[in-house]
């Protein structure tokens, strides 16, 4: 068949940079806009110390889980929907093994959870499973096992620990990890870790074979496969790597709220998306950066933040939330039609 | 450009089914069609030949109304019709036949014949009897009145359901149809069978315009043939006329060789890769053959003869029943195409915008892909600090514009092409395999990628060409090998390289084929 050479040019942007209109440039302005509205709230209290620390120290949950969930976003896999039961199994296992010392109890909510990105990489990387029907459903599978185990009940670190004294200490350290602060309080444990993977995340994926060749792959599964780059192995990484980061999200969750329950990582997974898509990243894959993504989460808490201060009701801040989630997803399809994707 | 006496039509009296006066599509940089006068008589089987890119698929696209700017005239039973739209081309009885199926595999029969015309009971619901008895009465026109309407399109065989399609298209009751290569899967029982429900509509006075490269089925078939070449009519003949070299020599034209370059590498006695018995079923069989250092060697063969599968099997990208690859002298096992790069064996894949780039990201990301592994220091890489290699690639290539972070989305097609050789010729590889390297880039970049191989090959590489272009295999190639149904059935040695050699090889009628 003849295929008429016809002109490409212009059908994409010089750069790219341009049609994401939220990339990483475009986040930072709507942070100064919250800023100048924070501002207008509160005056100069916006700028305290204790509020900045506050906005930092509520996204730095939602935060460790876009650092993972971005590898995820990049390798065009779109969301990661078993993020929820990955936290709440990493927790509640944690918490479980609190009577056999701290340095077991987290190692094993780490294990358990990122088990999840195993079994997930291995569905979708090597069985090419449909990312967002398998890990629905997964979560599913998920909730029920957790359920079964304990009985669909909470679970505390204080009960668990017992009367058994070295037990209860490791409580204590257990619900100290979202407790601890550094800088006379200035800076939280939490927004430390949170620091820290982000900054690991950009160098994976700007600096390392893994980073690169996920690129490719994110932005073009076939070529990836062709160039002779292991897809399979890139996608089942991305997985794992963003189960891990969920379930260090996850045991900080159990230790601030001292609860281990199913619940624990409930409505994950559309903010992380939310926080992923508006820091510039595409549910196409293949684009974005961590300076983005870290945008996209403070946007998202400093919006939290603002609405709580006006005194709006937390189910109408679910609203805008999920508004908020909506239109992100549209400008990205429509980007990426007007992109010449479709 | 007509220069051939065009044969007259037998009788004057009856309107034409189909006048296309003057007709010429532009594209940017390129006139696909060039002030084209195509006429079809009603109840006539008219042939439309030419080598790729001659416009004969964009000439049939203006007939179906997927060009609403067009120049000219086209007459449809004497009146001049506009033919902006499909569904317009639809209602002035132009019907489509396409190469890939139409039909939607998962629905039944019936539910495909009458798309968006199921008969209705009420506002609700549909009359199935009726529609059944419909699509019945259209299945036996095609001779499947043995088949039960309510199977599912998957449940039938690959011929059934490319005469269903035609069925389809019947059933908007068309003066003129199309058929864009018919028979590219079917067998050749198959085939006979599709012959006879033409010679069928040939009776009920309905006009068949008939695309197809296998020269045999035109003869078989058609009462006329227009040939094309470059966008232009080169003339109409009556079938009875002429023979196959006639036609062949009418499609390669006077020969445009002396815009390829005609050097050619010196070849060696040194065996870089061969092929023993590989065998894929279904899609190729016992295929041996020897690549020598410093040679281009073509592999020809019409569309579905299995050269790209070929490839795609030496290449580890897809499975391989038996066989086996020797690379320089050693047996190699090649599992995935990473194996493939790390024997230096380098494959250029057809169809860049597929399988070739990625497309939203840039130059350099592009070209380094397949060589991350070796730059890498441990699981470290930085694509910034192999600037260097992108940028000696880009020179020689002169891609433009010279910018390693340009979106490879937004270069033309021809740079796209380059940047795609450049990302193979990154590796290093002493085999490189080109699928199609120049299918839809202009001249000047066919001209740098022309340079490039030969200059590759005489640098002591080899190159396997899998083109559709024959001049270009004529420009390029050495030695010729000749695949038919997933056969190879012959050899051109470089002194009989020519066009009508390898057409006629190609159908079978070569001299030099020895099968």
């Amino acid at each position: 068949m003849l295929t008429p050479p016809q002109s490409e040019a212009g059908r994409f942007t010089r750069t790219g940079k341009l049609t994401s209109i939220l990339g990483t440039a475009g986040i930072y302005v709507i942070i100064i806009l919250l800023l100048l509205v924070g501002l207008g709230i509160r005056q100069l209290d916006y700028l305290s110390l204790a509020n900045l620390r506050s906005i930092l120290q509520a996204v730095s949950l939602l935060g460790m889980c876009c650092a993972g969930l971005a590898f995820v976003v990049f390798s065009g896999n779109m969301n990661d929907m078993s993020l929820p039961m990955t936290m709440a199994l990493s927790g509640m296992m944690a918490i479980q093994l609190i009577p056999y010392g701290i340095v077991v109890s987290v190692l094993g909510g780490i294990v358990a959870g990122t088990l999840v990105g195993v079994i997930n990489g291995i569905m979708i990387g090597k069985f090419r499973a449909h990312p967002i029907i398998w890990t629905l459903a997964f979560n599913l599978v998920l909730s029920g096992l957790v359920r079964a185990a304990w009985g669909g009940s909470q679970i505390y670190p204080d009960t668990i620990a017992g009367q058994n004294e070295t037990a209860q200490a490791t409580a204590e350290t257990f619900n100290l990890f979202a407790r601890t602060y550094y800088f006379d309080g200035a800076l939280p444990l939490m927004v430390v870790v949170m620091f820290i993977m982000f900054v690991l995340a950009q160098v994976i994926f700007s600096r390392t074979t893994f980073g690169n060749k996920l690129r490719i792959v994110g932005s073009q599964y076939e070529v990836a496969r062709m160039s002779g780059i292991n897809t399979e192995r890139m996608v089942m990484t991305a997985f794992v790597l963003c189960s891990l980061c969920a379930s260090v999200a996850g045991i900080f969750y159990a230790s601030l709220t001292k609860i281990g329950a199913y619940s624990n990582g409930e409505g994950y997974d559309f903010r992380a998306l939310t926080a992923v898509l508006l820091g510039g990243m595409t549910l196409a894959g293949g684009k974005g950066t961590m300076v983005g993504v870290f945008g996209g989460v403070l946007v998202l808490g400093m919006l939290t933040n603002i609405m709580t201060l006006i005194g709006v009701p937390t189910f109408n801040q679910y609203v805008v939330q999920g508004v908020v989630f909506l239109f992100i997803v549209w400008l990205n399809n429509y980007l990426e039609e007007k992109r010449g994707h479709a | 450009m007509n220069g051939d006496t065009s044969a007259a039509p037998a009788t004057r009296t009856a309107p034409l089914a189909l006048q296309m006066c003057r007709v010429s599509k532009r594209f940017p940089g390129t006139l696909a069609v060039d002030c084209v006068d195509f006429e079809v008589l009603p109840g006539e089987v008219h042939a439309l030949v030419g080598e790729n890119g001659a416009g004969k698929s964009t000439l049939m696209k203006m007939l179906a109304g997927l060009f609403g700017d067009y120049e000219g005239d086209i007459l449809i039973q004497g009146d001049k019709q506009h033919l902006h739209t499909p569904t317009m081309a639809k209602q002035h009885g132009i019907g489509m036949v396409y190469q890939e199926l139409s039909l939607a595999r998962s629905i039944s029969i019936y539910e495909n014949l009458l798309v968006g015309r199921l008969p209705k009971k009420n506002a609700l619901f549909i009359d199935k009897k009726k529609a059944l008895i419909e699509a019945k009465a259209l299945l036996e026109q095609v001779g499947l009145g043995k088949i039960d309407p309510r199977l599912d399109v998957a449940e039938i065989s690959q011929c059934e359901a490319q005469l269903v399609e035609i069925a389809k298209v019947l059933g908007s009751e068309p003066s003129v149809i199309v058929m864009d290569e018919p028979t590219s899967a079917l067998s050749s029982e198959e085939v006979k069978r599709l012959y006879d429900i033409i010679e069928q509509l040939k009776a009920k006075g309905i006009a068949i315009i008939f695309i197809s490269h296998h020269l045999q089925e035109v003869f078989a078939v058609a009462d006329r043939v227009t040939v094309m070449r470059d966008g232009k009519q080169v003339g109409t003949y009556n079938i009875k006329d002429i023979d196959t070299e006639f036609i062949v020599e009418k499609m390669v034209g006077k020969s445009i060789k002396d815009f390829y370059c005609t050097r050619h590498p010196v070849v060696t006695d040194d065996v870089m890769l061969e092929v023993n018995d590989l065998t894929r079923w279904g899609f190729f069989h016992h295929i041996n053959f020897k690549l020598y250092r410093g040679e281009v060697l073509a592999i020809c063969g019409l569309a579905g003869s299995g050269r790209t599968e070929i490839a795609m099997s030496i290449v580890g990208a897809a499975p391989q029943n038996g066989g086996v690859i020797k690379i320089k002298g050693e047996e190699k096992k090649i599992n995935s195409v990473s194996d493939a790069i790390a024997e230096g064996v380098a494959y250029l894949t057809e169809d860049r915008k597929v399988v070739g780039l990625a497309l939203t990201q840039d130059v350099r990301t592009n070209v380094l892909a397949p060589i991350i592994d070796n730059l890498a220091s441990g699981p470290f890489y930085h694509p910034a600090r192999h600037e260097a290699i992108v940028e000696q690639k880009i020179e020689a290539l002169s891609i433009h514009p010279n910018d390693p972070e340009r979106l490879v989305g937004s270069l033309s097609g021809g740079n796209q092409q380059k940047v795609l050789l450049a990302k193979w010729l990154a590796t290093d590889a002493d085999i490189m395999i080109l699928d199609e390297p120049t299918r839809g880039v202009d001249v000047g970049a066919k001209q740098v990628i022309h340079d490039t191989i030969l200059q590759y090959a005489e640098e002591g590489h080899s190159v396997i060409l899998l083109s559709s272009d024959l001049p270009e295999v004529v420009g390029l190639a050495s030695r010729v090998l000749i695949l038919r149904e997933g056969h190879l059935i012959g050899e051109l040695g470089i002194d009989d390289i020519s066009e009508n050699a390898i057409l006629l090889a190609m159908n079978g009628k070569g001299e030099h084929v020895a099968c």
